[in-house]
């Protein structure tokens, strides 16, 4: 986000301590979980690759619009390392794998499992032009096919949070079987990343809020709503979905932005920064 | 100047790594020691990362060799106060020097001179660096600020900032350089107290000039990240070069002792090699010797095969005698017991325990005492500690069956074997309740020799030992149909038991002990009802009953309801639950409070020996208060829940102190069993949470089993 609002000192700042404090990892990945108060800071080694990718394509724009190769080849970096331990071939599919140990196929009973919320889509061609040889567009494809998949599991059309692919897709084992705070982005995502693909994306508009607009935590075997969220953060991306597909312009109370909790926060800033770059109509 | 000296003498030395890593990182000859620094290398530290890297390329060219240094810096933003004498003289940018003068930061500022001479071999140091104002740039003299605060991040933040703001600046080239290898410093710790050697020897590698005396800390860490991904004979060049260049004292023997637990032995002789002698004649690394003679002793316990030098164990010897530390003769006690030389064990042993009687020196010397077939006196010295932990009592019950099983049978005093009796009782040891059958088939009491066989088979049913005296002792007291029913179900498991009762019982009577039978029946009669088994003692008809006191055996049956009751609290009262549980079982004849109280009190004298099962039967056979009640509940499920956990059954651990702290809160030491419950589950979030809670009363196994989750959730990670 620093890099949209063209924050080169915020930016720098936070590479500098990524690279510091999380890119620890002898696979070259960044560790996922930092606690001030802990010692040491990292409280679990293991990745995010939804993280990975996230990082990896901030610092590739971010080295392109600036000039900074430091950038460019630390992105390429993480590029290739999420090729060589990110991702995981199932049949014909390229899953990116949650993070690189827990998840596979060997690793559990129900694995592989995935989260398709961690797809960034937008991310992958970015990666394919640091590294044109890596799997990212087999990746991008398998992506769409899972999530897919995902949204035929339970009655509300919505994917879980976390699925697992050991034979037909189900809501993995050991979370909640819901869609819940991860998959709300993953329309944003689809969006982001030029798509417009209408089978994919409406369910989103219809069933993931209520009549009021508000975003619904779904249980996923009864499709039925466990929580309706409120914040704007949330309410925007079916609203940004809709006019996307149909021209409906974002109501303007979700057009002004004061700072909640970093998470709708964040998921408001990129939406509005999307609107603003790419359908100003919706504004 | 001394720091100056010292730390060109470090330069050298860096420039010495950077070849020695082509020794090191390369396909392992040894690396030559340097002279000069100019050489290039390969660094392949890593498949794939390799990077061609020079000291050349890292400084420029140095002036040439003829051509007089310039004495001044030639900072461009400082004032020049000696002309340039030669056009190919470096500019040696002198800010930060400057600035951690002003500052007085003395560490930074050595630092700072380190590597300045790094890159310009031929500078030197102006006298004073006070002499000079910085250039009067605030900016950038908060940039420095932050820096030697260690703000790097909001460092690299400034540095952006300025540049959006003002286009065309640019930061110093030296503080891109210093911020550059601070970060790498940063994240090379980082990485090194996560485990990421790989990590490590990469960041190492791409930042050779991290690696000097200056920080030996780094060189450590990179060492250890050799040593711990296969490469032992890199962490041990790593280690050679911090004692061959490095001059600190502390920091020398601190390499040693860092290279301790990781190198084998002849790697660590060579790095003793290097050894200088201290002012007062001696050699540095002395007392280090005396650790590293420990631990190869210490290996040598746990590894009875190693062979170990003889020197450290003469070393280990002396420093005993000199320091006199109890933990020297506990490792050489250790050392023999293992080498089955249990005279020399005994000897170490008992010094140890001579200074400090504990669990471990006893359970040493009693385990030299059985090797040498004295288990009288080693149940005598473990009986104290026989609880303080399941080494020590296994150690225990192996001198209590040593002892019982001595032909022909020692006389025990009455005590002595009423506290054996008691301790196999409450431990279930098959072992030992099988040589106690076979000691009080010795004295000719079969059906005492009877009792403790059946036992011994309910807690090991497959004993055929057991089973085989079992059946021999009920022939012998006449209980044919129980005798066959044993023979029936050995039927083709054993030879032996379904043939008793076929010879003689004087023949096929337990061999040995049969044949001193005789003698044994003529020891202290007193003996006679210490192996009574516990629960039913048998008739006495010696004795007579006694309402007051109960250190004399007596059998309960012949009490009545009351007088049971008052001698089994009695016999609660001198801990013999056992005894107290069958008085408790006279008083149950009784009627109202007596009966109710025998109910309670024989659930209590279960738990208290450890019968779980037979307590929670024993609470049902009257009404209790509610008070009470709840009061043995409490007691069955947390008795419940540990067995559980000891036996492996998380689940039904943690369902049993659910059940129990719906009854009763739940006590400190119970929430830590609950939070290694949840860690054998791997439910690390619940785990950490109980530890947590726990841990704020102080509770120290809880802070161990907050430290536990954290290794096990590292653990499950790599």
């Amino acid at each position: 986000m620093s890099y949209l609002a063209e924050n080169r000192g915020d930016f720098d700042r936070i590479w500098a301590f990524t690279r510091t404090e999380m890119l620890l990892r002898d696979d070259g990945l960044a560790a996922w979980k930092w606690e001030p108060g802990a010692t040491p800071h990292v409280t679990d080694a293991n990745n995010a690759t939804d993280g990975d990718l996230l990082i990896a394509y901030a610092l590739a724009l971010a080295g392109h619009a600036w000039e900074r190769p430091d950038l460019t080849t630390a992105a390429a970096g993480i590029a290739a390392a999420l090729a060589a331990g990110g991702v995981e071939k199932v049949g014909d599919l390229v899953l990116l794998k949650p993070g690189n140990s827990g998840f596979g196929a060997a690793d559990r009973a129900d694995g592989p499992v995935i989260n398709p919320s961690y797809w960034v889509f937008e991310a992958l061609p970015a990666m394919a032009e640091l590294m044109p040889d890596g799997p990212w567009s087999e990746l991008s494809d398998s992506g769409k096919t899972v999530l897919a998949a995902s949204m035929k599991i339970g009655p509300s059309g919505l994917p879980p949070d976390w699925v697992s692919l050991r034979a037909k897709p189900r809501p993995a084992d050991g979370f909640p079987q819901e869609f819940g705070y991860n998959a709300f982005r993953i329309p944003l995502y689809l969006i982001r990343a030029g798509s417009r693909d209408r089978a994919l994306l409406e369910p989103f508009v219809t069933h993931m809020r209520d009549a009021e607009g508000r975003v619904l935590v779904v249980d996923i075997a009864l499709g039925q709503a466990r929580q309706a969220l409120a914040d704007v953060g949330y309410r925007i991306i079916p609203a940004l979905v809709s006019c996307v597909l149909d021209g409906t312009p974002l109501p303007d109370e979700m057009q002004s932005f004061a700072p909640t909790d970093y998470y709708p926060s964040t998921l408001q800033l990129l939406a509005l920064s999307f609107a603003r770059r790419q359908h100003p109509e919706c504004l | 100047m001394k720091p100056v000296l010292f730390i060109a003498v470090g330069i050298l030395a860096l420039g010495a790594l950077v070849i020695h890593k082509a020794g090191y990182l390369d396909s392992g000859a040894l690396p030559v020691p340097p002279t000069a620094p100019n050489a290039t290398v390969e660094d392949q530290a890593q498949g794939g990362s390799s990077q061609p890297t020079t000291v050349a390329q890292q400084a420029p060219a140095p002036a040439a060799q003829d051509t007089p240094v310039p004495a001044a810096p030639a900072a461009s933003s400082g004032p020049a106060t000696a002309p340039q004498a030669d056009a190919a003289a470096p500019k040696v940018d002198e800010t930060a020097l400057r600035y951690f003068a002003a500052k007085g930061d003395t560490r930074r500022l050595e630092a700072e001179i380190a590597r300045l001479k790094a890159l310009y071999p031929e500078w030197t140091p102006p006298d004073n660096p006070l002499a000079f104002r910085q250039g009067g740039d605030p900016q950038l003299d908060q940039m420095w600020k932050l820096y030697s605060e260690d703000k790097l991040a909001e460092v690299r933040k400034a540095i952006a900032d300025r540049q959006a703001a003002q286009s065309g600046w640019q930061p110093p080239a030296d503080l891109l350089e210093r911020l550059a290898v601070a970060e790498a410093r940063e994240q090379l710790v980082n990485a090194s107290d996560l485990k990421q050697y790989d990590a490590v020897i990469r960041i190492g590698s791409a930042n050779a000039s991290l690696l000097t005396c200056g920080d030996v800390d780094v060189l450590w860490r990179v060492a250890e990240a050799f040593a711990n991904t296969d490469r032992k004979g890199r962490a041990r060049d790593a280690y050679l070069y911090v004692l061959n260049t490095c001059k600190k004292p502390e920091e020398r023997v601190a390499t040693i002792q860092k290279a301790l637990p990781l190198l084998p032995r002849q790697d660590l002789d060579q790095l003793l090699a290097t050894e200088r002698k201290t002012a007062d004649g001696k050699g540095e690394f002395e007392a280090v010797r005396g650790d590293i003679a420990r631990q190869s002793l210490a290996n040598a316990d746990a590894d009875p095969k190693l062979v170990i030098s003889p020197e450290d164990i003469a070393t280990v010897k002396a420093l005993a005698d000199k320091d006199g530390l109890a933990s020297d003769d506990m490792l050489l006690g250790w050392y023999y017991v293992r080498r089955e030389n249990p005279k020399d064990a005994e000897t170490w042993f008992r010094k140890a325990r001579d200074k400090e009687n504990t669990a471990a020196a006893s359970q040493g010397l009693a385990l030299a005492l059985i090797q040498q077939s004295r288990s009288a006196d080693a149940e005598a010295i473990l009986y104290e500690w026989r609880d303080a932990n399941d080494d020590v009592r296994r150690v225990y019950l192996a001198a209590v069956a040593n002892l019982l099983a001595v032909t022909p049978p020692v006389p025990l005093a009455p005590e002595v074997l009423q506290r054996m009796v008691q301790a196999i009782y409450a431990a279930k040891d098959p072992a030992a309740a099988q040589q106690l059958g076979w000691y009080a088939d010795g004295l000719s009491q079969s059906q005492t020799a009877a009792q403790w066989f059946r036992l011994a088979l309910d807690w090991k049913p497959d004993d055929e030992p057991s089973a085989y005296g079992l059946a021999l002792s009920l022939w012998k007291t006449g209980d044919k149909a129980g005798a066959r029913e044993i023979q029936a179900a050995w039927i083709g498991r054993s030879e032996r038991i379904p043939t008793v009762g076929e010879r003689s019982v004087e023949t096929a009577a337990v061999g040995r002990r049969a044949r001193n039978a005789a003698r044994a029946r003529a020891q202290d009669e007193d003996q006679r009802v210490a192996v009574e088994q516990p629960t039913r003692p048998a008739s006495d008809g010696r004795a007579s009953p006694q309402a007051r006191g109960c250190l004399t055996s007596i059998d309960p049956s012949t009490l009545s309801p009351e007088q049971a009751l008052t001698r089994a609290w009695c016999l609660m009262g001198v801990n013999r639950p056992v005894e107290a549980a069958a008085a408790f079982e006279v008083a149950l004849r009784g009627t109202g409070k007596t009966q109710a109280d025998a109910a309670y009190g024989q659930s209590l004298a279960y738990l208290r020996a450890g019968l779980t099962d037979m307590a929670a039967v024993a609470a049902s056979k009257a009404p209790m208060d509610a008070d009470r009640s709840v009061g043995v509940r409490t007691l069955l499920l947390e008795n419940q829940a540990t067995t559980a956990f000891n036996q492996g059954r998380y689940v039904e651990a943690l369902m049993a102190l659910d059940e129990r702290s719906r009854i009763a809160p739940e006590r400190t030491g119970l929430m830590v069993l609950r939070g290694y419950a949840y860690l054998k589950l791997r439910r690390y979030g619940d785990a950490e949470q109980v530890f947590r809670a726990a841990a704020g009363t102080g509770n120290h196994d809880a802070l161990k089993g907050l430290n536990d989750v954290k290794t096990a959730r590292e653990t499950k990670i790599q």
